[in-house]
């Protein structure tokens, strides 16, 4: 008897923990018809292309207007040298509800910290001192960086294996979208989902 | 042993038409059961057709390659269907060459959404490519009366294995 007990105050912290962290990464209605989850990578380009020109809109038709839940997930690729670290600054300033502020710097400058590793002094630029001290210490924490690892592995789990992946979810039914996208056919294939 | 040669070639055809038709089906099926869309953003991905044409494609390509499937399954009309299966692999591995070597990553749109083109994915259709294109050549070869697989004149009404290729 005693064993669940344990378990359940074993287990209640850290579920409470990436509850937390998913809606400093979340936007939009959580009871919107659609769920979208964007496993992301911030030193790939075409996540950078996905993030600069297509995601405002997504966010303007869908999440804005609470036809979308849009959550970030962290899928840094081994092949990019530096993705890990963006993706632990990125997560830390989620703590501070900086994710947006943060995602955004790392994906308009990739191609500078990409080059020279200043992954730190890019996101320290669209923070305050008293910030970047937070992120800095947050962005070494074990619970960010298994924050990461959990969204790897959920990645893994859903068969992802390329960078950006919008996982769209309507009553219980997922559809992977890899790879760049024509808005025009996303907004086709959302629309479609909804009306359904 | 030319009539044992000709029932292990048979049999051997019979094995690669089998295969390629179960694929086939289940290329279908694996795009059937998704909306169409998804499947033409996996064509608009190899950036070669307009969108009125990814939307023609995405929406006939999967119930061609049903019946090609079902045909290959058969056995009927064996020239046709095998230099179809040979021409649209042609194209699918091209198209897929193409992209692998201008070193894109994109969904390859095979069997549904969610595999990326990659080494493994570029074998795999290869390999079918080389099965439909040797049954292509064995179809039109064993047509040949003179041919060395089938060496004397055939009575009419008699020739039942060549039908089936």
């Amino acid at each position: 008897m005693k064993l669940p007990v344990y378990f359940l105050l074993a287990v209640l912290p850290a579920l409470a923990s990436a509850a937390e962290v998913d809606r400093a990464k979340a936007f939009g209605n959580p009871s919107a018809p659609l769920q979208i989850e964007l496993f992301s990578d911030f030193q790939c380009p075409s996540c950078r292309a996905l993030h600069l020109d297509q995601l405002p809109f997504i966010m303007r038709d869908y999440v804005n207007t609470g036809k979308a839940y849009l959550i970030y997930k962290e899928f840094p690729l081994p092949m990019h040298p530096h993705a890990r670290e963006a993706a632990a600054y990125a997560c830390a300033s989620a703590r501070i509800g900086k994710y947006d502020k943060v995602a955004d710097v790392l994906f308009q400058s990739q191609p500078s910290w990409a080059e020279n590793g200043k992954v730190y002094e890019t996101v320290a630029s669209v923070l305050s001192p008293a910030d970047r001290k937070k992120v800095q210490a947050l962005a070494k924490d074990p619970s960010v960086l298994g924050e990461i690892e959990r969204d790897v592995q959920e990645g893994q789990q859903e068969r992802i294996n390329q960078t950006p992946t919008l996982l769209v979810i309507r009553n219980g039914r997922k559809y992977p979208i890899g790879g760049m996208l024509n808005y025009d056919l996303l907004r086709r294939f959302l629309d479609d989902l909804i009306s359904k | 042993m030319t009539s044992s040669r000709n029932k292990a070639l048979t049999i051997f055809v019979w094995l690669v038409r089998l295969a390629l038709g179960g694929i086939f089906i289940f290329a279908a099926w694996s795009k059937l059961k998704d909306p169409y869309l998804l499947f033409a953003m996996a064509i608009d991905n190899y950036k070669v057709l307009p969108q009125w044409a990814v939307l023609a494609v995405a929406r006939t390509l999967p119930w061609f390659e049903l019946l090609l499937g079902l045909v290959l399954l058969t056995g009927r009309l064996p020239r046709i269907s095998s230099a179809a299966a040979s021409a649209l692999l042609l194209l699918f591995f091209g198209l897929m060459v193409r992209v692998y070597a201008k070193g894109e990553t994109i969904d390859c749109g095979c069997f549904g959404p969610g595999e990326a083109i990659s080494p493994a994915t570029l074998a795999r259709d290869g390999s079918l490519l080389a099965g439909a294109l040797v049954l292509t050549g064995l179809s039109f070869r064993r047509r040949r009366p003179k041919s060395r697989y089938v060496p004397s004149p055939i009575p009419d009404g008699a020739a039942t294995d060549q039908a089936h290729f």
